[in-house]
């Protein structure tokens, strides 16, 4: 294996996207052209994370970053990095402002502030090579829990790490894991752990590169989850649409039985257990606790009471330890590096107390308005605006920032006071948002708070499952006041009646679905209150967005004439002569806003 | 605290419940009023309607939570009036009526809690989703016919495909159970009066409120349990836990020395007498179907209807259907001129304006207070028709006679035959032996007359007793008679075996036969002749043997015995021989 280097080709979801397919079988096609097959391996890897840049490569051993790199670009990068052994400048990342390109991955900012604890062998491990992730002391983990710690010991060990439930509620896992061992103990029903893979928020991405990048951690974490409860069985409960990270797991699960690191008497001790994959049925509601459960076991996906916790009386009504992927994947290197140093990255010392603080990183999928769109993974307590700014490379267009949504679909909107909040789990959701699985959404000067709303409230009142009143009805009738909103008939009372039920729903639903879902609501209305004063009393719409609500002007002063926008305009709505002012007849304008994209003068604004 | 119970404290007052005892059942046992939509005690707790929302506080902890499901520990303290409870409950309802908003049990709620009207108008839906039905039609029946489908707000209840399902078994548990009304079952009504004519109203009923003894009986045909498994809802409900629906029939081995046979009577079927269309027409009813419909705890409540659901405008009674009558039964059957006098003046008394005609022959109205009905009867203004009813059909001569049934008859009174055109037919069919009557005679070595009814020793002399020994009868087995006849007779059968138990011993003939086992071939021609059969078959060894209590000495046997082997008893063979030559040498 003499190789004298390395081709990291990202493949995770948007360099697929993008191509990183082709280019991998350009890559190989022209390395073996100039019979460089044996000195330059091309390792496919999971997602790189920068994905607003792919398709990306990274050339070890120097760590030269390659972005949006085309097949085209392939002759040019093996005959100028691997025969004549310089970068090539022209696909080395230059950020927003084009300036001097940066050829080594650690100093690209995006990639500077960002710490990779459950993301550290992203880009590193072949994940369908088990052999990779030992190299990289995978298992390790494994082998000292079941060798040299007692179940209680690894109990102590994650509440002390005060490792917090990354799937939204934010859980110490060491306490879940702790009173399911005990419903274990007493009542004597064999326990199981379940993972949940559901990730059912749109837009959101970090489970799925997790398993699809680094598939064994989850499986590690499983597993000592699992010794430590007691578990001899575990579920994968994977949303279908994952079609390539369910793959990858089976590939695992398949090669870690082979090394007997999963199966029966585990590393040769009497500890056995089996992980099954089990495919969701594809609703958003199916990712709470106990509609997953009823949903594993072939039931419909709906959720039910939980004055019973899932922990004692879950799946089949054994105990149940239901926990996030990327809780899992944060397992292995807790045990492996202690309490301690888990404890130390984040907010708060949770060694004593595992509700104090939020410990360790959390990865987020960082999208919207902003110019490094991707999957970043990050200290607890960093600042919105480190995340935004920094990371994120600011607002595309040199726009205002507006707002930033976290916590997937029922997560609130924070505004620019917010932004120098530390991200941990308390902060988010006394600010009233949520961590949520980690989607954050940036949002500039353009966006309507009340059309986000909507969109929210929307996409909820879809998923909602319809099983009780509050969230069925309550999230009907509040989509029907916003569209009304949002169209100009609003009423002064409707802010007042939304509040009322948003605060009934987060009494009253069944799921926690309902009684988050009205946060896009009750924090729109909480920090843009005057958006939502503007489209009822003043039937406008500061972003620019709703459409009954604005009309195309042409700036007398600018235009020049030019027919560009009458070319396009698909309802003829522009008229005027060649080179004199044109003007936009607002009965037949529907508002498309194509005319604004091609004008070059930036004569039509919206009003 | 001892066991398992604990203290709570609800709007103040503090209460004993059990640990973990769903907080709507602690909540009632002191009478406080929670409002349910989607709650019923014998279905498991959905908490999906949200309308019990109340407060719970523990520990500086305060919940909103759900008192139809919510499992109560120690300590806790509820509210289930406060402010914010009723804020979330009236937004509930509002939300509801936005939905279903002339639901009469959410109005009924508005209306309590002071909604005059709902902020977002009134939906026009009449299912309030609560699952009631579905968790009826699953968990209970166990029929799963109903479901929900769709999400959110488009959520409703249906069917598979929302097709008619085979799965249905008709059993309305659903509509029982659904709290606005909305589910009508297709055909309810026909399909169980169909099902079961004149049956029970629930499967598991007391027969008849004089039915002896009086238990709760379970219809197999009928009980949702023996068609899906599910249900035993009244298992649950049964205190006595006397339920158990894997019950078998079993045959039990009872020693006794006296018996009474009272094995009562069948009623003809009315089949048989093809002119009258009993079967063929479905408003003809036989006297015990009357009886049924007419019945307080029969299917209609004790209303009369036709098949079709009609309050029929006149009715016909026919006497003497299968009596008096030489191709049938030439007895008179006793009893049902007099309960044919009843039916018709319940009829008149419930459907004033119905028309009555009773066909007869002549009245017997023998007996205490008899005669006196009847005059009540004319005055009342039944018509009485004399003569017998040719025929009954349907084929209508004039408009007046369409859908109708017709009785054509011979009025010997005047003189004419008559067609009377009814909504409905009662025929008083005859009272008949049982059909087993003669088998059951044979075993129990008494007879039976050729009208098939068990004979008396003497009409007179005897009337409860046969010619067995110890073996009585009572009641219609012995032959048609009325209810104080049957009770009378029964009690002289009852005091005949008294007094033979308080004898304690009975005298068994002195003189008997008996079988020489040594000599017996087996040949079994004593065993079908003995008319007392005293002499059964044994197998094993080949040989009869007699019963020495049943025998009568009466000697068909010994005369029979091929081989000498039955003797009687003081008149064997050699005695007699002995005696003879005796007598002649002298
Ligand atoms: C509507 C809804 C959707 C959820 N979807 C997910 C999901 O897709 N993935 C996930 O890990 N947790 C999801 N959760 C959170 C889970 O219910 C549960 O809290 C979590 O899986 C527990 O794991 P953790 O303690 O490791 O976070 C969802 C919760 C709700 C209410
Ligand atoms: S809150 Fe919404 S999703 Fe949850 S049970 Fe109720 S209807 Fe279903
Ligand atoms: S049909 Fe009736 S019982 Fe069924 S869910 Fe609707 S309201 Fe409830
Ligand atoms: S009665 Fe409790 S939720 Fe419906």
């Amino acid at each position: 294996m003499a190789y004298r280097s390395h081709i990291l080709l990202c493949s995770g979801t948007g360099c697929v996207s993008c191509g990183a397919f082709t280019l991998k079988e350009t890559l190989k096609t022209e390395l073996q052209k100039r019979n460089l097959q044996d000195e330059i391996q091309v390792v496919t890897t999971g997602c790189q994370g920068f994905c607003a840049e792919g398709p990306i490569m990274i050339v070890q051993p120097d760590g030269i970053f390659y972005c949006q790199v085309k097949p085209s670009d392939v002759p040019t990068i093996v005959e100028e990095h691997f025969i004549k052994g310089r970068p090539v400048k022209k696909l080395l990342y230059t950020g927003a402002a084009k300036a001097t390109p940066i050829p080594a991955l650690k100093d690209i900012p995006f990639f500077a502030k960002q710490q990779l604890v459950v993301l550290r062998n992203r880009g590193l491990v072949d994940p369908d090579k088990i052999e990779d992730y030992i190299a990289v002391d995978g298992y390790s983990a494994l082998s000292k829990a079941l060798t040299e710690m007692k179940p209680e010991a690894i109990i102590a060990e994650i509440k002390r790490s005060g490792l917090r439930g990354r799937g939204g509620g934010g859980f110490p896992a060491g306490i879940k894991w702790e009173t399911c061992r005990k419903a274990y103990l007493q009542r004597n029903v064999e326990p199981v752990v379940i993972c949940n893979a559901d990730e059912g928020d749109p837009g959101a991405y970090m489970d799925r590169s997790i398993i699809e990048s680094d598939p064994h951690a989850v499986l590690e974490g499983m597993a000592i989850a699992a010794y430590a409860i007691g578990a001899k069985e575990g579920f994968i409960y994977i949303r279908h649409e994952y079609p390539l990270a369910r793959q990858r797991l089976l590939n695992a699960i398949e090669q870690a039985k082979e090394y007997g690191l999963l199966g029966e008497n585990i590393l040769n001790t009497n500890f056995s257990f089996n992980i099954e994959i089990v495919q969701g049925a594809g609703a958003f509601v199916c990712g709470e606790s106990t509609a997953l459960m009823a949903s594993l076991e072939g039931e419909v996906g709906e959720p039910r009471a939980k004055y019973i916790h899932t922990v004692e009386y879950g799946y089949k009504n054994r105990p149940s330890n239901l926990n996030n992927v990327e809780t899992y994947a944060n397992v292995p290197l807790i045990i492996l590096r202690g309490s301690d140093w888990f404890a130390s990255m984040g907010t708060g010392d949770p060694r004593e107390n595992p509700w104090n603080g939020s410990s360790g990183t959390k990865v987020f999928s960082l999208v919207g308005k902003v110019n490094n769109t991707g999957l970043i993974e990050v200290p607890m307590g960093i600042s919105l605006r480190e995340i935004i700014f920094d990371i994120g490379g600011g607002i595309p267009k040199g726009k205002k920032f507006k707002a930033v949504q976290t916590g997937g679909p029922s997560g609130g909107c924070l505004p620019e006071s917010k932004l120098d909040m530390p991200v941990d789990f308390d902060s988010l959701t006394e600010a009233g948002s949520m961590m949520g699985s980690g989607g954050m959404i940036v949002m500039d000067e353009e966006t309507c708070m009340v059309d986000v709303a909507r969109y929210f409230i929307s996409f909820l009142t879809e998923e909602s499952c319809g099983k009780c009143t509050p969230c069925r009805e309550g999230l009907r009738t509040m989509l029907d006041i916003l569209n009304r909103i949002c169209e100009g008939k609003g009423k002064e009372e409707d802010i007042a009646f939304l509040e009322e039920m948003g605060e009934v729903m987060q009494d009253c639903c069944l799921c926690a679905l309902g009684t988050s879902a009205p946060n896009p609501v009750l924090s729109t209305i909480e920090y843009f209150k005057n958006e939502y004063l503007e489209h009822i009393k003043n039937h406008k719409c500061p972003g620019g967005v709703c459409k009954e609500l604005i009309t195309y002007v042409i700036d007398k002063n600018k235009c020049d004439g030019c027919h560009a926008c009458t070319k396009v305009c698909s309802s003829n709505a522009i008229k005027g002569e060649a080179k004199k002012l044109h003007s936009i007849d607002t009965t037949k304008c529907i508002k498309c806003g194509a005319c604004i994209e091609v004008c070059t003068k930036d004569a039509i604004y919206k009003e | 605290m001892a066991d398992n119970t604990i203290k709570i404290k609800i709007n103040g007052f503090e209460v004993e419940a059990f640990d973990r005892q769903p907080l709507i059942e602690v909540a009632e046992k002191i009478g406080v009023k929670i409002p349910t939509l989607c709650h019923n005690p014998i279905i498991e707790p959905y908490g999906v309607c949200r309308i019990c929302t109340v407060e719970v506080r523990h520990r500086n902890r305060v919940r909103m939570v759900t008192a139809c499901n919510y499992p109560v520990t120690n300590g806790i303290e509820v509210f289930t009036d406060s402010e914010r409870v009723i804020r979330n409950r009236k937004l509930i309802i509002e939300w509801l009526l936005g939905r279903c908003g002339n639901v009469k049990v959410l109005n009924d709620l508005a209306e309590q809690y002071g909604i005059t009207e709902p902020r977002f108008g009134r939906g026009t839906d009449d299912c309030i989703l609560c699952g009631l039905c579905v968790r009826m039609c699953q968990d209970v029946v166990k029929a799963n016919v109903l479901g929900f489908f769709e999400r959110g707000p488009k959520r409703y209840v249906s069917t598979s495909f929302d097709q008619t399902s085979d799965l249905c078994i008709t059993c309305g548990a659903c509509a029982s159970v659904c709290p606005t009304g909305c589910i009508k079952i297709d055909k309810l009504e026909e399909g169980t009066y169909k099902e079961m004519p004149m049956g029970p109203v629930t499967p598991i009923h007391i027969d008849f409120m004089q039915a002896v003894p009086k238990k709760a009986v379970i219809d197999k045909e009928s009980c949702i349990n023996f068609k899906t498994g599910g249900c035993k809802v009244c298992v649950d409900v049964c205190e006595a836990e006397a339920i158990d629906h894997s019950m078998e029939a079993k045959e039990k081995e009872v020693d006794v020395g006296t018996i009474i046979l009272s094995t009562g009577f069948k009623l003809q079927n009315g089949e048989e007498l093809k002119e009258y269309g009993y079967g063929k027409y479905p408003n003809i009813l036989s006297s015990l179907d009357f009886e049924v419909l007419n019945n307080a705890n029969g299917p209609t409540g004790g209303k009369i209807f036709t098949q079709d659901g009609r309050v029929p405008k006149s009715i016909g009674i026919v006497h003497c259907v299968g009596s008096r009558d030489k191709k049938y039964h030439e007895y008179c059957s006793r009893v049902c001129c007099m309960y044919a006098l009843k039916f018709a003046h319940l009829i008149k008394e419930k459907i004033h304006d119905c028309e009555v005609y009773n066909f007869y022959i002549d009245m017997r109205c023998f007996g205490k207070g008899y005669e006196e009905f009847y005059n009540r009867l004319l005055k009342e203004g039944v018509n009485f028709v004399r003569g017998k009813v040719a025929e009954i059909t349907d084929a209508a001569l004039d408009k007046s006679e369409q859908g109708k049934l017709i009785l054509r008859a011979e009025d010997t009174l005047i003189g004419t035959v008559r067609r009377i055109p009814v909504d409905m037919v009662v025929l008083c069919l005859a009272i008949e032996a049982q059909e087993d009557a003669k088998e059951v005679s044979h075993f129990f070595s008494c007879s039976v007359g050729r009208d098939g009814f068990f004979i008396e020793k003497h009409p007179k002399l005897a009337p409860v007793s046969t010619a067995a020994d110890g073996i009585f009868i009572a009641g219609v087995a012995q032959g048609p008679k009325d209810i104080p006849d049957t009770v009378a007779q029964a009690g002289a059968a009852a005091s005949a075996v008294l007094s033979l138990i308080q004898q304690k011993e009975v005298e068994a003939e002195v003189v008997t036969a008996s079988i020489d086992e040594e000599i017996c071939s087996g040949c079994q021609i004593c065993v079908g002749l003995c008319p007392y059969t005293a002499i059964t078959y044994n197998k094993d060894k080949n040989i009869s043997e007699l019963n020495e209590a049943l025998c009568k000495g009466c000697g068909t046997c010994v005369a029979a015995c091929p081989s000498g082997a039955a003797q009687q008893k003081n008149f064997r063979d050699n005695q007699i021989f002995a005696e003879i030559k005796g007598i002649l040498a002298v």
